[in-house]
């Protein structure tokens, strides 16, 4: 006689091995839809690989890919340690942007001073964007995941208003932009700018704070039991609100460094689903601030395959059908990988 | 790939070489764009919206298939839908990462295309619409302001209330060009003619410029034009009885009735002799505009509109195609402020680079 029974702690190793398939069913998909469009595979992977691992561009685009993704990886990733959705960092990501610009824009200091200032205004407005829906949540029990998610059409038509309207570019006619921003993040390589180190710098601060402080303990446990976390005498409340205010604020810094470091312009597109995408690379995550690594790293790799796949004439949206994919099939495989079948004698 | 060894350019090497920056283009260095031979040529195009748009990608579209009768051996590849974002950036860069040594961008990319430009300095790029001209990166625009001042000599002709209304895109200069070439040429038959201009931030919404398109006939406009991608908006003027003059090709399928002629658009011959130019060695950075009758005129006109109102705007087409310019001052902005002294003739220059709106001209800027 055998039955299963689900696990409540999953075995890393059941959980990678999961995945692994997760991911290789994935790519048979994939295969699978470009050979029905008529594209010989042999010369799609080649393509792939040697414009994404094989040139400078190529590589220069993960790192400017992964950067954002991090940072708003690790703003959901925060919040989920405290059980909470974060829907919102797109939003927060642009409202850090919008306060970053505003700084770059119109502050007339040199750029050692302007760039602190503007990361500053970035966390800032970033905090503060989630702070209307973290209070909510965590005083009146509204649900954040939808005001986090309203929020974000809130900051992109604002983006939007500020771009083709009062800070609209009148110099080089660019459209829906704001005027070059001239603070820069100082590059490392390449296009690659400072902030890429910054934002594993911030996840692996975090890792190292949520996993050893007092902080972080009580943020899970008001996560996870917030009776029990009451009873322990941790005031949940505040913690819940915490936790998304810094969400939106390391959001928003990603916001910043988009802004003064790869777009250098205020710019109707700059978020480009980069909040989104954070909460895939935090679900890939699970508990790890440092898998959030890895994480942000394969989906930049996918969302590299799509630029190539573009030239290929294969839709930039079936990018985001092979990212939604991805989601679902690893959220199929860490929950069968939590079942185990359990040999039971008579 | 090879592509040019980053470390050489250091703020230092910047610095060092800043002096010679004075020094004219050409005394600096090898000939950068040399012969190369056709087969070996691979040009990468990128497009704002779908080749099938009908519209303004279409008809790009449909030059560079035309470039395979005269170049088979060349190879191309192209992006449609290319964002206006850093994803720009980065599909140029992948263009370059792949080999191309001619990318063109058949729409205004600003710094997203000429950052890529700037990183990669042997190859050679193009860009429609575009206002910076480097050592590599070179723009080309039609001039399509006199088409649209023909096309406005019929608007207010054609039109009972002399009000006509404009779907506009984005308030950028070649919106505003096109917005005020069209009511100039109205003014030029009937001084009384305004215009009203409603921005859907968007070059193929169909679904917004059909709502433009139906608020301005209820705010009383009689003819429509505008800057769209699609016949959204012909598709209203025709169930609501009134005209319409549309951009890019002809549209007259989507409102015979209410079709009154389109500013057409044909880039088969530049696109030739640029890809020409380049196989040769002689292709060099600059501007060009695409003047009328070569790349840019009014379409043949509908076919309601009377022979006279045609042959009027034709007479003042007849005369642009013979070297006058409509575009002389006194002309005044919509604050009534004297903005081209009288006598004074815009260049095609001021007119690409628009800022302000004529008198007479509502909401766009």
């Amino acid at each position: 006689m055998s039955r299963r029974i689900r696990l409540s702690v999953v075995p890393a190793r059941r959980i990678f091995i999961g995945r692994a398939l997760a991911l290789g069913f994935v790519f048979l998909v994939l295969a699978l839809v470009l050979m029905l469009l008529g594209l010989n595979l042999g010369t799609v992977a080649t393509l792939v690989v040697t414009s994404t691992f094989g040139t400078e561009f190529g590589l220069e685009n993960l790192a400017l890919y992964m950067t954002p993704l991090l940072m708003t990886g690790a703003a959901v990733w925060l919040a989920l340690r405290a059980g909470l959705w974060n829907i919102g960092a797109e939003g927060q990501f642009l409202a850090g942007a919008t306060a970053a610009s505003a700084v770059g824009l119109f502050l007339p200091f040199p750029a050692f001073v302007t760039l602190p200032l503007a990361a500053m205004a970035g966390m800032i407005a970033g905090a503060c964007w989630s702070a209307v829906p973290a209070a909510g949540r965590a005083w009146l029990g509204v649900s954040e995941i939808i005001t986090t998610l309203l929020l974000n059409f809130i900051a992109s038509y604002l983006v939007y208003y500020l771009v083709t309207g009062p800070w609209a570019d009148r110099v080089t006619g660019a459209q829906v932009s704001s005027e070059r921003i001239h603070a820069a993040i100082p590059t490392i390589y390449g296009v690659v700018h400072w902030g890429g180190p910054l934002a594993l710098a911030v996840v692996t601060a975090l890792g190292l704070l949520l996993g050893r402080s007092r902080f972080g303990y009580e943020l899970t446990l008001s996560g996870s039991n917030p009776e029990a976390a009451h009873y322990a005498g941790v005031s949940v409340a505040p913690r819940l609100f915490m936790a998304l205010v810094f969400s939106g604020a390391l959001a928003g810094l990603g916001g910043m460094m988009e802004a003064l470091g790869t777009v250098h312009r205020l710019q109707g597109g700059l978020a480009h689903g980069y909040g989104y995408l954070g909460i895939v690379v935090a679900l890939l995550a699970r508990q790890s601030a440092l898998a959030l690594i890895p994480a942000a790293f394969l989906m930049a790799v996918i969302l590299n395959m799509g630029i190539v796949l573009q030239t290929l004439q294969v839709s930039a949206s079936s990018v985001l059908a092979i990212t939604g994919l991805l989601v679902f099939a690893i959220a199929v495989s860490d929950e069968l990988a939590a079942y185990v079948r359990l040999e039971t004698q008579k | 790939m090879s592509l040019k060894p980053r470390s050489l350019l250091t703020r230092r090497s910047l610095l060092a070489a800043a002096p010679l920056a004075a020094l004219p283009l050409t005394a600096q260095a090898k000939p950068r764009f040399a012969p190369i031979a056709e087969e070996d040529l691979l040009v990468a195009f990128g497009h704002t919206s779908p080749i099938n748009d009908g519209g303004w990608s279409q008809m790009h579209d449909k030059a560079i298939r035309a470039l395979k009768a005269h170049f088979p051996k060349m190879r191309s590849l192209y992006v449609e839908s290319v964002p206006y974002s850093a994803d720009a950036t980065r599909l140029f860069r992948q263009f370059v990462a792949e080999g191309a040594q001619m990318v063109i961008s058949t729409s205004n990319y600003g710094d997203f295309i000429k950052d890529v430009a700037d990183q990669a300095p042997d190859v050679g790029f193009l860009e429609c619409d575009g206002n910076a001209v480097t050592s590599n990166l070179a723009w080309y625009y039609i001039t399509h302001w006199y088409a649209s001042y023909v096309i406005g000599i019929a608007a207010a002709r054609l039109s009972r209330t002399g009000r006509l209304g404009y779907v506009a895109s984005f308030p950028t200069s070649s919106v505003i060009a096109s917005a005020n070439a069209t009511l100039l040429g109205a003014r030029s038959v009937n001084p009384e003619a305004t215009m009203r201009v409603i921005s859907i931030n968007s070059w193929f919404d169909p679904q917004a410029a059909a709502s433009a398109g139906a608020a301005l006939i209820d705010s009383g406009c009689d003819f429509l034009c505008g800057i769209m991608d699609d016949p959204g908006y012909l598709r209203v003027a025709e169930e609501r009885n009134v005209w319409a003059a549309m951009w890019n090709t002809d549209m007259r399928q989507f409102g015979p009735k209410a079709y009154v002629s389109s500013v057409v658009l044909d880039f088969e011959a530049y696109y030739r002799e640029t890809i020409a130019a380049r196989i040769a060695g002689t292709w060099r950075p600059k501007g060009t505009f695409l003047t009328l009758g070569h790349g840019v005129d009014r379409d043949s006109w509908g076919a309601r509109v009377p022979l006279a109102i045609q042959r009027e705007a034709d007479a003042a087409r007849d005369r642009m195609l013979a070297g006058w310019s409509p575009f002389v001052g006194p002309i005044k902005d919509s604050n009534c402020q004297i903005r081209v002294p009288a006598g004074q003739t815009m260049t095609d220059m001021e007119i690409f680079h628009w800022s302000w709106q004529v008198e007479g001209v509502s909401g766009l800027v």
